[in-house]
């Protein structure tokens, strides 16, 4: 029975005109969707690959300088473009992806390519990530508000429960209907995504990433499965088409715009960040005064100098065995170094309490957690930037600490010497990482799926009472 | 229309928005929203403005422990007992610590309205001889989650939200009456079915736009004060929304002229509202960025070092072997500064500089450039969506327009060269590198800023005039299509 009802409903479902052009207008989408994303990474990754062998090309064909001059002209760490960018580059454009590794400061993450964007990126940036957040779920409620509404409108309801038709397999064959509808279109969505990271990557390449890209679809179908008993159990619950259609939509639009939106600036408010002039104020006063009771700058200079004239007993600067100007400037790349870890310790911890602020709103958005679940899977969150950064900064200071070496006894450095100075590699963490990062919005969404379901059962009981 | 039926028709559709509570909750619950919009756009500018202040108290602060400085060193006979790098009587110490000044760029009063550029782009810039930002930020510290999430102000509410809520509105006006039975009735009246929906859905458009400006006009006096409204971007802006509105209004007019089902009116509502609110802007960015595409910042840097390996590859080398083999710079002993390597370190930075800002500058333009290609074609194809146009607009009348924003970073580039000039003769000349005095703090020059919240007036009355000629196209054609639906 459940079959023939099955049957029925796609066969109903399929020779509709608006479901037609629905899934042809999806179709066209969703084609442009995987292009735009598959283009972005690909252009992209080649480009920041490009750009990180150039620019240590460029440092170690510096020619004969004076090291510490030589280090000022530095070369960039460059992020590279997350593995699964091409599904979903999250905050790839919000966050900058070149680090200047140079003396004397910590680097920070510079060159957000929306910083050179256009009004229209606020409208959101088309690829399968966008496809599945924003218009997957409205083609879910396009499709099922009026699955169980147009029987009461239609005055055929009666007459359905009137015949040998159980009400749970009417139940069940018009959410398998639904069910089947949505899964071919989730699974065009991630197959054509495969079939592109595959040509991307090659066969080898796609081996590394094939777990984590599983794990994403599995998500997706899951988010899938929720929206879609979600959109079927209000149907039965309003009886109107358009009601059932308001009230999802409605849903959709507070779920995808508003709530994040509005948590975002509400998390500002109560988590309040610090301005570019304070950092600065703040960081300038701490190198210069001390974070403790270790006294100012000059005085700290007097100890070093005491202390190494001590070492090597010596008197006077002039008569050390090693020049002294690397030994301060490494002295005070580590102090300034604690001073700068500190404070960027204090703004990305101010940026989680902020993006916890946000997450927890997620408990009125499914949209919104399936978002973060994205972003984490596919490495390209706030996280995976901050490892970079971390990292990055870690291998500013090695290369530093090579060059100071080397300047305590050589005054010129040719390209022998840098050629010695190491090169930057980054490589985003594992699945196991990724998923540990994405326990929340998975656990979010599990409680909402759950939610659906007791709700489409509310409904059916309803429909039988 | 005569008096007497707009009076009917009045209290009619008061009557009915008022029985139906699904309406009214919504509405509610969205000018509760938009409260909150304008709270939180008001908080972004007074923030902006405190921030403002903090950089005029830092500005004040600097100046005057750079010349209380200076002249205790003067009183000393030029002696300086902390670390040489600090000395401000040296013009390239100067140049690097107290003397960056700052550009800053006024937020405008509507900005409380229209976020647009501001969250992504900085309002102010410490400018050093050798980069445009002196600061650790390139902008405003914020949370790049927080900024993919995007910011809620009105210009979000009114572009997004509210013409969702126009649908809910008038959806179903016509509909309605066939579902409910009414329609047979409607046709025997001695009104025509086309002018009594015409006039229900002008009365449904004026309650709704006088109820949205009856709230934001007094709430938004007193979270920013009146000055607004004396301001001719205000107006503009309320002709804007208005027009908005009636795009939305006209649009369901038409829809509902098609005289389907309630739920087909809503579903074509809600497809043309997706459409026009977010696939054609994305659309249109897709194709912008193949037609124009921007370059990287990346290639800007790598300009610049392949400039500077050049310039170290003869002139430099030759310079920089000039300047550190002298015995009088000591460099070469790399155990204590000396006031010749202060001196050397000026020469090389000047001159290398003026390479790095040459070789940068054509791909600087390149960049810029092809961003103004993008906005000059957005202002040309903006009326596809009428989401785009409105917000394009309410972000050049709160001046956070990109074009606002890149004139001011144009003006901050100028700024930086006068700043150039001013510190690269003292600090790379032999005669001047440690005469800095309290007359040369004084001198330092100072960014001049000015209103950026300014537009074409005769541009936006053109897309204005546009703008509702498409409202009236609409209507006129959703009216005679009910003409000839009734007869």
């Amino acid at each position: 029975m459940i079959q023939l009802l099955l049957k029925k409903e796609l066969t109903e479902l399929l020779r509709t005109t608006k479901v037609t052009w629905l899934l042809v207008g999806l179709a066209a989408l969703l084609g442009l969707a995987l292009y735009n994303g598959y283009a972005y990474s690909t252009t992209r990754s080649q480009f920041l690959r490009e750009s990180q062998h150039i620019t240590y090309q460029q440092f170690i064909s510096q020619g004969d300088k004076n090291p510490h001059l030589g280090a000022h002209f530095g070369f960039y760490a460059y992020k590279p473009t997350a593995d699964l960018a091409l599904v979903d580059n999250g905050l790839e454009d919000y966050t900058g992806n070149s680090f200047y590794l140079e003396p004397h400061q910590r680097g920070v993450v510079k060159f957000r390519e929306v910083s050179d964007a256009t009004g229209l990126r606020s409208f959101g940036f088309l690829n399968a990530g966008y496809f599945a957040q924003f218009i997957l779920p409205l083609f879910i409620f396009l499709l099922t508000h009026n699955v169980f509404a147009k029987e009461w409108e239609n005055g055929t309801i009666k007459m359905v429960l009137s015949t040998r038709v159980q009400a749970r397999q009417l139940f069940t064959g018009k959410l398998l209907a639904c069910g089947l509808v949505v899964g071919a279109v989730v699974a065009t969505l991630a197959l054509g995504a495969l079939g592109l990271l595959l040509v991307q990557r090659g066969a080898a390449g796609l081996g590394p990433v094939l777990l984590t890209y599983g794990c994403y679809v599995v998500g997706l179908t899951m988010y899938a499965v929720l929206l879609t008993v979600l959109g079927v159990a209000v149907s039965l619950l309003a009886r109107s088409s358009a009601l059932a259609l308001v009230v999802l939509a409605g849903f959709w639009l507070v779920g995808v715009f508003l709530v994040p939106r509005l948590a975002g600036e509400l998390s500002r408010q109560v988590y309040p960040s610090i301005t570019a002039v304070e950092f600065d104020d703040q960081t300038f006063r701490e190198k210069e005064y001390g974070m403790g009771n270790e006294g100012t700058k000059d005085h700290r200079r007097a100890l070093l100098e005491q202390r190494t004239l001590a070492k090597y007993h010596v008197k006077r600067l002039e008569d050390l065995p090693v020049f002294y100007i690397p030994i301060t400037i490494e002295y005070f790349e580590e102090t300034d170094g604690l001073v700068m870890d500190r404070a960027y310790a204090a703004v990305e911890r101010n940026e989680a309490r902020q993006n916890a602020f946000v997450l927890t709103s997620a408990v009125l958005s499914p949209f919104l957690a399936f978002r973060d679940f994205s972003l984490h899977l596919t490495a390209t969150d706030i996280n995976t930037h901050n490892d970079f950064a971390q990292q990055a900064e870690a291998h500013r200071r090695r290369v530093g600490r090579v060059v100071d070496a080397f300047y305590q006894k050589h005054t010129v450095a040719s390209n022998d010497f840098w050629k010695t100075v190491p090169q930057f590699a980054y490589s985003a963490p594992g699945l196991g990482w990724r998923l540990h990062n994405a326990v929340a919005p998975l656990v979010i969404l599990l409680v909402w799926l759950v939610a659906a379901g007791g709700m489409a059962v509310w409904a059916y009981r309803r429909l039988t009472a | 229309m005569q008096a007497s039926l707009f009076r009917v028709l009045f209290r009619h559709e008061l009557i009915s928005l008022y029985r139906n509570r699904v309406l009214i909750t919504l509405f509610s619950i969205l000018l509760v929203l938009l409260v909150g919009a304008l709270w939180m756009g008001s908080s972004r500018l007074h923030q902006q403005q405190r921030t403002l202040g903090q950089i005029r108290a830092h500005r004040v602060a600097a100046q005057d422990s750079l010349k209380a400085r200076i002249r205790r060193i003067e009183a000393h006979g030029m002696y300086y007992p902390g670390f040489i790098w600090d000395d401000p009587t040296y013009a390239y110490n100067t140049a690097r610590n107290e003397g960056p000044q700052y550009a800053v760029k006024q937020p405008f009063v509507l900005q409380a309205l229209a976020t647009g550029q501001s969250a992504m782009q900085p309002f102010y810039y410490k400018v050093y001889i050798t980069r445009k930002q002196a600061l650790v930020h390139e902008s405003e510290i914020d949370n790049s989650f927080l900024q993919f999430v995007d910011t809620f102000d009105f210009s979000f509410v009114v572009v997004y939200l509210l013409p969702l809520l126009i649908i809910v509105f008038t959806y179903n006006l016509l509909s309605s009456e066939k579902e409910q039975g009414t329609w047979v009735l409607l046709k025997t009246s001695n009104q025509s079915i086309a002018r009594l929906l015409l006039g229900r859905l002008g009365i449904r458009y004026g309650l709704f736009t006088a109820a949205v400006w009856a709230v934001v006009v007094p709430v938004l006096t007193l979270l920013i004060g009146p000055s607004f409204l004396a301001t001719t971007n205000w107006w503009w802006l309320v002709a804007f929304v208005a027009g908005y509105f009636a795009f939305w209004f006209a649009l369901a007019f038409l829809v509902n002229s098609f005289s389907l089902s309630s739920n087909l009116n809503a579903m074509s509502l809600i497809f043309l509202w997706l459409l026009l609110g977010l696939l054609l802007p994305n659309l249109l960015q897709i194709g912008l960025n193949r037609v124009y595409p921007i370059p990287s910042r990346i290639a800007l840097t790598k300009a610049e070092r392949e400039a500077t390996n050049r310039y170290f590859e003869k002139d430099g080398q030759l310079l920089t072997k000039e300047v550190f083999n002298s015995p009088r710079t000591l460099i070469r002993q790399a155990s204590i500064v000396t006031p010749g390597m202060v001196y050397g370190y000026g020469i090389i930075v000047s001159k290398s500089q003026i390479i790095k800002d040459q070789a940068t500058r054509v791909a600087e333009n390149n960049l810029y450039g092809q961003v103004e290609k993008q906005q000059v074609a957005i202002g040309q194809l903006q009326w596809l969506s009428p989401a785009l146009l409105l917000q394009e607009v309410l972000a050049t009348l709160a001046g956070t327009h990109w074009h606002q924003f890149n004139r001011f970073s144009r003006d901050v580039d100028v700024f930086r060269e006068h700043t150039q000039q001013f510190f690269y003769p003292k600090m790379a000349l032999e005669s001047t590198y440690r005469t800095f005095t309290v007359k040369d703090a004084d001198a330092i020059p100072q960014f001049q800023s000015r209103a950026y919240a300014t537009y074409s007036g005769q541009y936006l009355g053109r897309v204005l005039l546009l703008h509702v000629v498409g409202v009236l196209v609409l209507m006129v054609l959703g009216y005679r299509r009910l003409l000839h639906a009734s007869r």
